[in-house]
């Protein structure tokens, strides 16, 4: 027991001290995880949007697709991007593997379909008497999307965080394609694992506690927000 | 001098829903600053006609003038012209002050936007000070539908539609409802076009009714429909009737189809106390007076007459229905020939 104490305690001094393998690694899980949710957010509102409120041949396909897309594994997307991205890829020559961006590009890949399937089943689940109460009150096509997409921001909310809490804490990427190398790469999952499998378990502890209040940080902004 | 063009006229106006018809309407106009009524079984089309009306969707055939033009949904020409409030109205997730003043901040227009508000809410009997700022879901049914009627007539439109507009408010709602739909006509000649299963509401605020069964108008106050379900009267022969659930019989004519609806023109109906002795007709129904009320024309009062589920609404002057002794729960005897029935 005395390990999860130390766990704690150490945690405390990490953070208090601005230790700085503890901020590189805090600050690289930021930098992929909110690369990743913005990019995911340009591309995946607009889509989810449009499977959403449009009626179109083989929606129901493409809806099978992205619930699929949910499912995937973190090693697949990891072995996909790592593939994609390495020298004799056919982005090899872009020179990503082992850096943040190829992380990013992982973790996009896994918030995508979140963001999308989310936003579709927000979007269909509109009342049906708020596109008709728009049309009556003289809103044209442009301001009939802006309006919906605002009606539903608190479902839409929900969608950013799941996402977010995918991508934060997401670790098989991170490790495949970062290759977690020390105020590089190495993000606060990798470092956890990493102490693990050292044996060091109060490190371990310590970067699990601080992963865990930056995420409640994160949530509560979030939720201030929907106060708001 | 020429006559201003009816401010709608459809013409041969149908709608599906994937394989099923729910308006066919052959020829319809709406004079301008009339207040419409519009009456009907669920399921009947009345939806459905105020959301072509209001330009909401296409139908499936035929084409909408407004002022003598056709015109489409998110034409240009019509955005803010013509409002619907629905049966449940939808308002957005914000104030009501931003609910009211949605459709102006469409149009640009933030000057004068809280004075426009206030003359809004008061038109239908909010008080800024208590409402103004109060989220939409701190409002109770009647509020909401008032704040919804608020947000059409603060567009000050040419024509207002309104679904079911006090199905689900009180009686003083039903009343400000009321007030603002007869003073919107009364102040800027707007055109009303209101569905109601409220009868006497309807009727003490339109000037003209129409019932609408299966997707095919009549003109209430002339025509009676007949509604189905239709057996053929006897194998072989041509005649067709239909069964109330009290077990009378209504004798009906030969049907073209069995997808049409029987229609009687009011003028062929006779009324008698039941111990009168019939004359030659071959439908004497048995029926009881269900409601009276008096409707916005002068010395008329609307009478409805239960005949096992199928109500007929004939409206009379005050003297013969005096003459008749009818009031509310009396038995009275309807009389009319088959060969005054027709299918439409």
């Amino acid at each position: 027991m005395d390990f999860i104490i130390d766990g704690f305690i150490k945690a405390f001094f990490l953070l208090i001290h601005l230790d700085p393998a503890t901020m590189s690694a805090i600050s690289a899980t930021l930098k992929v995880s909110t690369i990743a949710i913005l990019i995911s957010l340009v591309l995946g509102l607009p889509l989810g949007f449009a499977l959403g409120y449009f009626t179109f041949p083989g929606k129901r396909h493409i809806k099978t697709l992205v619930d699929t897309l949910l499912a995937l594994p973190t090693v697949c997307i990891g072995l996909i991007i790592y593939a994609l991205i390495s020298s004799q890829g056919p982005l090899g020559e872009w020179n990503l593997l082992f850096t943040l961006t190829g992380i990013a590009m992982g973790l996009t890949v896994l918030a995508l379909p979140i963001v999308i399937a989310i936003t579709a089943a927000t979007v269909e689940n509109i009342d049906p008497e708020l596109k008709l109460t728009l049309v009556s009150l003289g809103a044209g096509r442009h301001h009939i999307v802006r309006t919906c997409l605002w009606e539903v921001r608190y479902g839409i909310l929900a969608g950013v965080v799941t996402a977010f809490g995918r991508v934060f804490t997401e670790v098989g990427i991170a490790m495949m394609v970062g290759g977690n190398i020390k105020y590089h790469t190495r993000t606060m999952t990798t470092a956890i694992a990493l102490e693990t499998n050292k044996g060091q378990f109060a490190d371990g502890i310590a970067l699990g506690i601080v992963l865990i209040i930056i995420a409640l940080c994160v949530n509560f902004c979030l939720s201030f927000l929907r106060k708001q | 001098m020429t006559l201003a063009p009816p401010i709608y006229r459809l013409e041969k106006t149908t709608h599906f829903y994937a394989d099923k018809q729910v308006l066919d309407i052959a020829d319809l106009e709406i004079p301008q600053g009339s207040i419409t009524g519009l009456m009907g079984p669920n399921g009947s089309g009345k939806s459905t006609l105020l959301k072509i009306l209001a330009f909401a969707m296409r139908p499936t055939s035929g084409r909408v003038r407004f002022k003598g033009t056709p015109r489409y949904p998110f034409s240009s020409e019509i955005s803010g012209k013509v409002t619907l409030v629905t049966q449940k109205p939808y308002l957005l997730k914000r104030s009501v002050f931003d609910n009211i003043a949605y459709g102006l901040k469409l149009r640009h227009t933030p000057r004068g936007l809280k004075p426009r508000v206030q003359g809004a809410m008061a038109e239908v009997g909010l008080d800024f000070d208590r409402f103004a700022f109060r989220q939409w879901h701190e409002l109770s049914g009647g509020e909401a539908q008032r704040v919804a009627l608020a947000a059409r007539l603060i567009l000050q439109p040419e024509v207002l539609l309104l679904d079911e507009p006090v199905a689900s408010v009180d009686a003083q709602s039903a009343a400000l409802i009321r007030t603002a739909s007869l003073a919107a006509r009364k102040n800027r000649g707007t055109t009303l076009i209101i569905t109601s299963h409220d009868l006497p509401w309807l009727f003490t605020c339109t000037d003209t009714q129409l019932t609408i069964n299966n997707g095919a108008l009549f003109a209430t106050g002339r025509e009676i429909v007949i509604p189905g379900p239709y057996a053929r009267k006897e194998r072989g022969t041509k005649a067709w009737t239909r069964q109330l659930d009290d077990g009378q019989i209504i004798v009906l004519p030969a049907a073209a189809s069995a997808e049409k609806t029987a229609v009687i023109q009011r003028k062929h109906i006779r009324l008698t106390r039941p111990e009168e002795t019939g004359a030659a007709s071959d439908n004497r129904i048995l029926g009881t007076v269900q409601s009276m009320y008096i409707t916005g024309q002068p010395n008329e009062v609307m009478t409805t007459i239960d005949a096992g589920g199928v109500s007929f609404m004939l409206g009379m002057t005050s003297d013969r229905s005096a003459r008749l002794d009818l009031q509310p729960g009396v038995h009275i005897t309807l009389e009319f020939s088959s060969a005054d029935i027709f299918w439409q």
